[in-house]
This record gives C-alpha cells, structure tokens and sequence, in this order.
C-alpha cells in the first residue's frame, strides 16, 4: 500500500484542526491522569491493607520468649501449644468473630519489613529478627462497631502479649482512600465523556473538510481502511501524546509526590511502588490509561468514520 | 458486461419505485445512450451499477459477478473496474490538474513509478498534455471535464459510466467530449451516458436505452433522442 497521501492527509490534517487537537490531547491527559491516580490509589488501599489488616480486622499477638510487652499473660515465655488451643477456641467461639487465620511468625517478619527501616532486620545484630517477631491471630469482626467481648475475653488469657485494635485509626484511612478514588474516576469519567464528544466533533469537522476528496477516493475505489487511516492515525496520534503526558505526570506523582515524601513521612503505611505504577499504565482491570487512551479515542474514531465513510 | 434481471429500486418514503422491474443488457464494449424525462430513473441506474444503492428486488450483474449480493469489502474492488465521470466534474479544487489524475491512482495504491507514466500518457489522451500543471480553476469547463475523464479513465477500467458529461457545455465543446468519449469506447470500454442532450443523441447514433417513471419503454440498437420535453 502507498502510504504517501496517507501521511500527507495526517500531517495536514494534524495542523487544519489543531486547535481541535489540542483540546482533545489536553482532555484525555487531565482525565488520564485522574484514571490513573484513581488506579494508584487502589492499589495504595490493596498494599495497605495486606499489611495492616482494615477496619473489620484486630491482631491478637502472642507472646514471644522474652516478650517485650513484660505483660502477666507472657509470665511462662514463648506461647505454649495449650494456650494457643485455648485462645484458638475462645476466638472461635466468640460471636462478634466472622472469621479468623493464624500468622506465623515468619509470616508477620516478612510483611513488618515492608514498612520497617532496612537497618533494623539486616546486619549482623539486627533488633528485628523473625524470631523474636510474634506470631499472631487476624480475627475478622463482623461489623467493625462490636469487638469489645471479643477483646476483653482475649485480654487476660495466657499467652496473649497484646492486641491491636486499629479499627478507628485504619478506617479513617481507608474512608479517605476510598473518596480519593471515586473521587478521581468520577472527574476522569466526567472528563473522558468530554474527550469523547471532543473527539466525536474533530472527526466530523475533518470528515467535512475531506468530503470532497473522500467522494472520490470511494468513487474510485480507494479501500475504507485506506479513507479511514488519517482519521485513526490522527486520533491515534492525540492519544498518544495525551497517554505520553499522563504517564509522565504519573511518574512525577510517584517519585515525587510518593517516594520522596509521603513514604518518608508517613512510614508505618506501606507505599506504592514502581510496579504498582506499571499497573496503572498497562494493567487490564482496572484498564490503565495505556489501554484507555487509545480506546477512547480509536473506538469513536472507528465507528463515526464507518459512518462517513462508508462505501 | 451489465445486466440488470427484473431491478425495482424504491427508495425510502411513499412514491412509486425510481426504476421498476428493469431488465437490460449490456455488452462488453457498446456504447449505450441512458434517456428519459428528469426522474425517470437514469441516475439510479447508474447509481446500482457503482452499488452506491442497492435494489430492492432483482438482481445487478457487472463483469460476471452479482453485485447486490457482493460483500462490502469486495465494493472498492468493483469500483476500480468502473470509471465515473459527472456533469459537474468533481474535481479538487486544490491539486493541479495531474494531482487530479494521480489522485485517483495513488488511493488505491500505484506506485509512483506507474503514476509517473500513467498520468501524462492519459493526459495526453484526453488533449490536455500541456496543462498538467494547471488549477482546475484555471481551465474551461470543457477542459475540466476532460480531466475528470482523465481521472476516470487512467485507471483503464472496464465502464466508464457518465451522468450527463455534457450537461454543463455549450454544443461544440460537448462534441469534444463525445469524440473523446467515442475514443475510450473504441478502445474496449463499455460506455455507459445518461443524458438529456438530444443534440448529441442524434448526432453520436449509438444504442438507446429510454426509461419513464422506472421503466424500460424503449430500447433500439441505434436510435435517436425521440422525445421532446
Ligand atoms: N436519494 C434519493 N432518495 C429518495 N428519492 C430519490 C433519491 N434519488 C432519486 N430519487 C427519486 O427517484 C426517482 C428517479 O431519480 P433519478 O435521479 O434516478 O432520475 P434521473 O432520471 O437521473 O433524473 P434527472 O434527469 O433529473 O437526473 C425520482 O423520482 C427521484 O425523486
Ligand atoms: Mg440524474
């Protein structure tokens, strides 16, 4: 195929509706970038939320040998089968319990390093070490107001060092995680529908410019494909450079906003990562801004030009 | 080369049908003259033949094949067989007289090498060798007519179908243009020409085909214009 016309009409296309383009191109970034720190969001409550538990969840440790709660409870050292048993069932026969898992020892290291600085679990005397971290109970409340009988029947058994209760601490936190991201997929959605209709207007006003061109490539018998391809590679060009802008401003987010402050400041949260950032640019479910761009842009493009275009 | 087998064309609201169960022939190489009173169904015909429309009942044959059943996507394909030439000549204003012509080699993808010797060699046929460089603005009506043969023709397709190529000249000019014309028929085009100029019906004898109110109502191997309106 001789694709010469076909980037002579993109280029001149491209600067006989710049304005359009621009328009269109400034759109889709604001509203990509929404998406996308919507999506950053999400995963900020997933990772949180793996490692401290939410709202429904309290922690019932156990004692370690040498627990550094110096509680009553802990007098025998390093939890014993039997008190494990015990407080297994007093959990399982509680009513404000919907359910509960045990965590291992190992298990609560792993997931407290995330948060921890390197410096206290690595070098040759660390001050944390999986042996000295306790193992613990996740009990899942049914609703997170009740949890009272549960913890004052746990409180003075033996072998229990501590519970943490950060039901109202943690559901602030995710409450606000939550309106972040609705609120930024709704402005995002409010502003993709506008990229759309602007989207929508660009390729009428371009299939007006070219009709008369169009009425002969069809007459002569030029492919839909053919007549098509400025129209998509216009718009393709649009939300490229509208994805291009917000992964760049994404990327700021991150690093920036992210790595160089929040994670620094606020360090008993977990932050998002890099791969978390991959995930809002390529992921599937949510769609990252990758695909979404594109999609908006393509998917009106296509289908109004089938209109227009048609043989 | 074209034959249409009992075509009713209506198209949508009340009326009765543009063309109605119309059954023609046409030969591959003839010359064939479309008459008739405005809205007799010319234009619709012709229309059928590109598949800008569809019939509603019947059957459209062109080169072999039934077009009314062809897939979309074979359309484009069938068009490049058909050379289309209008009264108001539909030439772009903003490319010179070759780009013009080339335009209609390039979007279906010659090459340039093929362009480069195609589109002289055809302006040269149709007595405009000299004006490649022009703007259609620039030209006479007749002159801009040729080049929207030249536009029809460079791709050599097997009809050239015209919907009153001489609507817009005054009669020498539009003997120029059956001469031109009757020159692409002699070199094995089928030419099919709507048309309402009896002058050159009578003059150019050629076959008739007259339609009124959809009809097919005449139809002489050589004939002449017939009616007056
Ligand atoms: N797109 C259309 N929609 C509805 N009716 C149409 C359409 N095109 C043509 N018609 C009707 O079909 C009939 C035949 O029209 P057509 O254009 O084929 O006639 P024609 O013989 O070419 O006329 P003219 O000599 O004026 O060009 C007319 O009654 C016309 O009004
Ligand atoms: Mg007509």
């Amino acid at each position: 195929m001789q694709l010469r016309y076909v980037f002579t009409e993109l280029r001149t296309g491209l600067r006989r509706n710049l304005s359009m383009h621009l328009a269109v191109i400034l759109t889709l970034f604001v509203s990509l970038s929404l998406a996308g720190i919507g999506i950053l969001v999400q995963r900020e409550a997933t990772v949180a939320r793996d490692s401290l538990g939410d709202e429904l969840k309290i922690l019932v440790n156990l004692c370690t040998d040498d627990d550094p709660s110096h509680s009553p409870n802990c007098a025998s050292g390093e939890v014993t089968a039997d008190q494990q048993q015990r407080i297994e069932k007093e959990i399982q026969d509680n009513d404000e319990v919907r359910s509960f898992a045990y965590q291992s020892k190992e298990e609560g290291f792993e997931k407290a390093k995330e948060t921890l600085p390197e410096s206290s679990y690595t070098g040759p005397d660390p001050i944390v070490t999986a042996e000295g971290w306790p193992a613990a109970y996740w009990v899942t409340l049914k609703t997170p107001e009740r949890a009272d009988g549960i913890i004052s029947a746990l409180e003075g058994l033996d072998g229990v060092s501590g519970i943490k209760d950060q039901r109202k601490a943690l559901g602030q936190i995710f409450g606000i995680m939550t309106v972040l991201k609705y609120g930024s997929w709704i402005g995002a959605g409010f502003l993709l529908f506008a990229a759309l209709l602007q989207v929508t207007n660009t390729i009428r006003l371009a299939a007006l410019a070219r009709r008369r061109e169009i009425a002969i490539m069809r007459l002569v018998g030029a492919s839909t494909l053919y007549i098509a391809l400025p129209f998509l590679l216009e718009s393709l060009v649009a939300a490229i450079v509208g994805v291009a802008l917000a992964a760049g401003v994404l990327a700021a987010f991150q690093y920036w906003g992210v790595e160089q402050a929040l994670s620094d400041h606020v360090s008993f949260l977990p932050w998002v990562d890099w791969t978390d950032y991959t995930q809002a640019l390529f992921g599937l479910f949510p769609p990252g801004i990758v695909l979404l761009g594109p999609a908006l842009t393509l998917i009106p493009t296509l289908l109004l030009t089938r209109k227009y275009v048609k043989v | 080369m074209i034959r249409f087998e009992k075509v009713t064309k209506r198209y949508p609201g009340p009326g009765r049908p543009a063309l109605d169960q119309v059954t023609l022939d046409i030969d591959k190489g003839e010359f064939v003259y479309l008459v008739g009173t405005s809205g007799s169904g010319k234009s619709t015909a012709l229309r059928l033949v590109l598949r800008e429309v569809r019939p509603t009942t019947g059957r459209v044959h062109v080169a072999g094949k039934e077009i009314n059943r062809m897939a979309g996507w074979k359309v484009p394909r069938l068009r490049r067989e058909i050379g289309t030439v209008f009264q108001d000549f539909r030439l772009l204003p903003n490319k010179t007289v070759a780009e013009n012509v080339a335009f209609a080699q390039q979007v279906i993808g010659k090459s340039r090498r093929e362009i480069a010797k195609v589109v002289p060699e055809t302006l040269e046929l149709v007595g405009l060798k000299d004006k490649g460089d022009r703007m259609p603005d620039e030209l006479s009506g007749g002159e801009q007519q040729r080049v929207a043969i030249a536009r029809a023709f460079v791709n050599r397709p097997m009809i050239l179908i015209a919907d009153e190529p001489t609507g817009n000249l005054d009669p020498a000019t539009s003997v120029g243009i059956m001469n031109l014309l009757g020159d692409i028929n002699e070199t094995g085009t089928t030419v099919v020409m709507a048309t309402h100029d009896h002058g050159i019906v009578d003059q150019f004898t050629k076959r008739v085909i007259e339609l009124d109110h959809g009809k097919v109502v005449r139809d002489e191997a050589s004939g002449s214009y017939g009616f007056q309106h």
